[in-house]
């Protein structure tokens, strides 16, 4: 379906485009994930300036906090954005009042179940996007109301599950009629156009936004993930059961040590506690954890978030065109 | 009634003996995470003919079962 009113020039130039963005109001199905201490106001709003959808990452963060990401987003554009809440965070009841309060476009929510605030959030019209690794957690989440899903593979960064997106997409897409968003692994146009093959109708991308001008992590952080390879990421914290993939780092090869030796799962806890802030605020590589997906090894350059989102669109867009080369 | 379908799923699951599964048994223990745990509620739905929202935190099997059987309680005095 295409968009005169989107287009400037008269002539109607064909485009990346999905049921996802007239549900949502977008230009380009890209998301851009919401990474906890990484995402923020800024970011987002930067992303969604572009035509995609910026995505506010609540982490750990109390509702405070994210009031005011929300406010500065709010200050710079007025397209659609998101919030992401981490169902494992102490705050998330107090976050989950306040995207409601606020009328924030869009809810996408990580690590768990966000059955209980369902109702609430559907009242005040947010589109809930519920972040599922699993069939069975895409069924539930189908099945309380859930507006569209993103199926996240293991190649992700940040809280991973264990399916990679190959395989997770497809099978998502059997299990509901609801739109479904791939992430995990995408970081250009090519992995975008493979993903709509899969069946999905829009991509997360996290990694890649890394390197934007908007994003304000570390210059250590930034720099990891540029000069990153395709073997420099490690899941840890399989052994408390909440593994999250990161970059190699001292601090990620002695975590990945301890849960593997005879150190108390308490101990382990304390040596993850704060980890993620430090690395984006502090850049240290000896007690950060610098969360990253596979696809840091496709990160080659800085460039404005908004130019990423039309690069992975455009790229996208040529690859779908030329598709049809392999049907003789 | 429960336990004896939810111990069953866990045995089948994890390839071991039903007799194996304790209501103290953690589910960390016995290496199932929370995904693990959604699947297995979507298969004693399907066991029970009914839906169930598992809204709260569970560590052991004793704990899961007894949220199972408040809520077809609820549902009993419900109908």
């Amino acid at each position: 379906m295409w968009h005169t009113s989107r287009n400037s020039s008269p002539k109607l130039k064909k485009m990346l485009n999905s049921k996802i963005c007239e549900l949502l109001g977008i230009k380009y199905p890209i998301f851009q994930g919401g990474m906890a201490w990484v995402a923020d106001g800024k970011l987002a709003a930067a992303v969604s300036e572009g035509g995609g959808l910026g995505i506010i990452g609540a982490g750990n963060a109390p509702a405070e906090q994210v009031k005011e990401q929300i406010e500065i987003a709010r200050s710079i554009t007025s397209k659609p954005f998101g919030v992401n809440i981490m169902l494992m965070s102490p705050y998330a009841d107090e976050v989950a009042e306040l995207v409601a309060r606020e009328r924030v476009a869009v809810v996408t929510t990580g690590a768990g179940n966000p059955s209980k605030y369902m109702a609430m959030w559907k009242s005040v019209g947010i589109k809930v996007i519920p972040v599922v690794a699993s069939v069975a957690m895409a069924k539930l989440m189908t099945r309380a109301g859930a507006d569209a899903l993103v199926a996240e593979g293991g190649e992700a960064g940040g809280h991973v599950g264990e399916l990679s997106t190959m395989v997770l997409v497809p099978l998502v897409c059997d299990a509901t009629h609801l739109p479904v968003i791939a992430a995990g692994g995408i970081a250009d146009g090519r992995a975008a156009a493979a993903a709509f093959m899969l069946g999905a109708c829009g991509v997360q991308v996290g990694t890649r936004f890394l390197s934007a001008y908007e994003c304000s992590i570390h210059r250590n952080y930034k720099d990891r993930v540029l000069r990153a390879g395709d073997l420099d990421t490690i899941v840890t914290g399989k052994r408390l059961g909440h593994p999250v993939r990161s970059l190699k780092s001292p601090f990620s090869r002695a975590y990945f040590k301890a849960e593997y030796s005879g150190v108390s799962d308490e101990e382990l806890d304390r040596m993850g506690t704060g980890a993620f802030r430090i690395a984006v605020q502090e850049g240290d590589i000896e007690r950060g954890c610098f969360l990253a997906g596979q696809s840091a090894a496709l990160v080659k350059k800085e460039q404005p978030a908004a130019e990423i989102v039309r690069e992975i669109a455009e790229e996208a867009e040529r690859i779908l065109m030329e598709a049809q080369k392999w049907v003789k | 009634m429960v336990f004896e379908i939810v111990a069953e799923l866990i045995a089948e699951r994890n390839d071991c003996d039903v007799s194996e599964i304790k209501p103290e048994s953690k589910f960390s223990e016995l290496g199932i995470d929370s995904l693990d745990t959604v699947e297995m509620m979507m298969s004693l739905e399907e066991r029970l003919g009914r839906e169930i929202e598992l809204d709260r935190k569970v560590e052991t099997v004793g704990e899961f079962v007894a949220y199972v059987e408040e809520q077809l309680a609820k549902a009993e005095e419900n109908a």
